[in-house]
């Protein structure tokens, strides 16, 4: 058997490992901007800034996975502009100070940004993990993520438990 | 009529058969499709847990009436979401879906039933099922035998009045000329004519036809009656000619013969006088001329016997009784031995020979020939004559056999003719009309009467009676 399948809900999650498989899922759902070939050379980095809450999880969760044709590895990263190859950058609380130099270094680039900051939606990111009734659930901004260059999948708006357009605050 | 009507039955049947079996195949196909379209929309809500809008993809079923319910899966088999039309409550029993098919269908109870895997890069990560009736499926069927029914009913009524109408225009009168041409050979009477038809044109111009060969066949007929007629009595003049110019012939030849006696009796008579009274004084030259006067005087008588009998052949009437050959033949036999005993014969005579026929007669032929083999076989030491039988085709043919003088068959053509000898008088005495009477005989008795031989080796004489 090959790695573990990417369920929804294994019965035994932890919650970082949901959120550890919901980040994965994310890349589905999403669109970048770059050229096909460009996308299949290289691998999807998904990237933890700070500290790591999803430990042995997000490795398990991308072990010989693949998203759109390339192959999956997760990485952490300390600073902003080590961001050089992600596609999904997940901002640990640990930087909740932080945030707007953050959001401000990646700014250029076409990033999809999560994270469970509260309001993290409403201060300039993309997807905001919450609590639902016990469940995992997540926020989307989807101004945010159009302004960076991505487009989301109406079926991943579809199961976000909150879908806003606003423009970022604080510019 | 019957066998067409269950022949139509039958293809109605295989054509509604096949157009259901092909019509549930393609509603499956359609329900897979549809469930491929809403595992499509609910793989989002599958992997990030949202069983609310996955209920909320299948609710658009609601506007399919014919599906009873449809659900999601996760893949340990547990409902994720359902749907359910008004009066449905269970979820039924679904098919198998084995890991690598796409999709998988049953047919249940009047039901069709889906189930699709929920794909996600290639993996499946749960199943969707929906559940149909087959209402559309047995309205259309409906329809079809509907449909297939009044098909059914319009062809018979078309088919019977076709066939009424062919019935009357062309069996009809076909049927009647076979009955007219039945009648015809049966009775052979020319004189009936098959009934016209105005109809159809094809069928009238026969059975005109047919009316002509009969008028043809009926005048011919006429025809050969009326020369038959002729012909019979043609024949019945001719018969009545030849039978009075025979009767004049015998009448001649009797009245001959009877007045040559007379003076044949008078020169023998005479002849023996002057014998008796002068041959003291006649030297015997002049007696040996009266001899000879003697001997050919007899021998004259011998003449007229043979044909007063050959006459009296002829005139005498007929009787027809079952005469025992056999016995005819032996007792001719016997005589024959007892006028010349110092001669030695074999006689080999069948016994049990009979015929039909004028015993008389029939003692006066076998007489002839059993006189005839026993004359030329006299220059023989010892001599074989046989009388049998042997059966050809169902008919008796006697013969009388002797290992004789024979004869050439070159002239066997002359043997029957009256006066005619194959052989000197030096050589065999006679006179030439034994054959001729035989055959006679046996003419009168509707048989015929042949020989075959050789020369120095005997002959055989057969006749038919």
């Amino acid at each position: 058997m090959i790695a573990p399948t990417v369920e929804a809900r294994p019965a035994d999650a932890t919650e970082y490992q949901v959120k550890a498989a919901y980040l994965f899922n994310f890349g589905k759902f999403v669109a970048w901007p770059e050229t096909p070939d460009e996308r299949a050379s290289r691998p999807f980095a998904i990237c933890v800034l700070g500290e790591d809450p999803f430990g042995s999880a997000l490795d398990s969760a991308v072990a010989g996975a693949t998203i759109h044709g390339s192959g999956v590895v997760a990485k952490r990263i300390g600073k902003a502009d080590e961001i050089d190859g992600c596609r999904i950058l997940f901002i640990s609380s640990s930087e909740m100070e932080r945030l707007p130099e953050v959001l401000a270094a990646i700014e250029k680039t076409s990033v999809l940004t999560v994270s469970d900051i509260p309001q993290f939606s409403q201060r300039g990111g993309m997807i905001q993990f919450v609590s639902d009734r016990n469940k995992i659930r997540f926020e989307i901004n989807v101004t945010n993520a159009e302004d960076a260059g991505l487009s989301l999948s109406s079926e991943l708006l579809k199961v976000a438990v909150r879908v806003t357009r606003t423009p970022r605050r604080g510019m | 009529m019957a066998v067409s009507g269950m022949a139509l039955v039958l293809a109605c049947m295989a054509f509604i058969g096949y157009d259901w079996i092909t019509f549930r195949n393609n509603t499956a196909r359609n329900l897979s499709i549809q469930a491929e379209v809403i595992a499509a929309n609910t793989a989002s809500a599958m992997i990030f847990d949202d069983p609310e809008s996955a209920r909320k993809s299948l609710d658009v079923l609601r506007f399919s009436p014919n599906i009873l319910s449809a659900g999601i899966h996760t893949t340990d088999q547990k409902a994720f979401a359902s749907y359910f039309r008004p009066g449905t409550t269970e979820a039924p029993r679904l098919p198998d879906l084995p890991a690598s098919q796409p999709t998988a269908h049953a047919f249940r109870s009047r039901r069709i039933i889906v189930v699709v895997p929920i794909l996600s890069e290639n993996r499946s990560i749960g199943t969707v099922y929906i559940e149909s009736d087959s209402q559309a499926l047995y309205s259309r069927l409906a329809r079809y035998v509907g449909i297939a029914t009044i098909v059914f009913v319009i062809s018979l009524v078309a088919a019977r009045l076709g066939s009424t109408v062919f019935r009357r225009s062309v069996s009809a009168p076909i049927v009647k000329l076979a009955d007219v041409a039945k009648v015809v050979a049966r009775d052979k009477n020319y004189t009936v004519r098959a009934p016209a038809t105005p109809d159809m044109e094809e069928v009238a111009t026969l059975v005109e036809a047919f009316n002509e060969m009969l008028f043809a066949i009926q005048k011919r007929d006429a025809e050969l009656l009326a020369a038959r007629g002729t012909l019979e009595r043609k024949v019945e003049e001719r018969t009545a000619e030849l039978e009075a110019a025979n009767k004049e012939l015998e009448a001649f030849s009797y009245s001959v013969s009877h007045d040559l006696r007379a003076p044949l009796r008078s020169v023998d008579g005479f002849a023996q006088a002057l014998l008796e009274d002068y041959g003291d004084k006649l030297d015997d030259f002049g007696k040996q001329n009266l001899q000879r006067v003697r001997a050919a005087a007899s021998r004259m008588g011998m003449l007229i016997d043979d044909l007063l009998k050959l006459s009296r052949v002829t005139r005498a009437e007929m009787r027809r009784e079952k005469s025992d050959l056999s016995a005819i033949a032996k007792s001719i036999a016997q005589s024959l031995e007892e006028a010349e005993p110092e001669r030695k014969v074999d006689f080999k005579i069948e016994d049990g020979l009979a015929a039909d026929g004028d015993p008389r007669l029939l003692r006066v032929a076998l007489e002839n020939l059993l006189r005839n083999a026993w004359k030329y076989t006299s220059r023989h030491d010892h001599a074989r004559i046989e009388f049998g039988r042997s059966k050809e085709n169902g008919k008796s043919i006697f013969y009388v056999r002797d290992d004789g003088a024979g004869f050439d068959p070159r002239y066997a053509d002359r043997l029957f003719g009256a006066f005619q000898r194959l052989h000197g008088v030096s050589e065999f005495p006679g006179t030439g009309i034994g054959l001729a009477t035989v055959q006679r005989i046996i003419r009168r008795h509707g048989g015929e009467v042949w020989a075959e031989a050789e020369v120095e080796k005997g002959a055989t004489f057969y006749f038919s009676v």
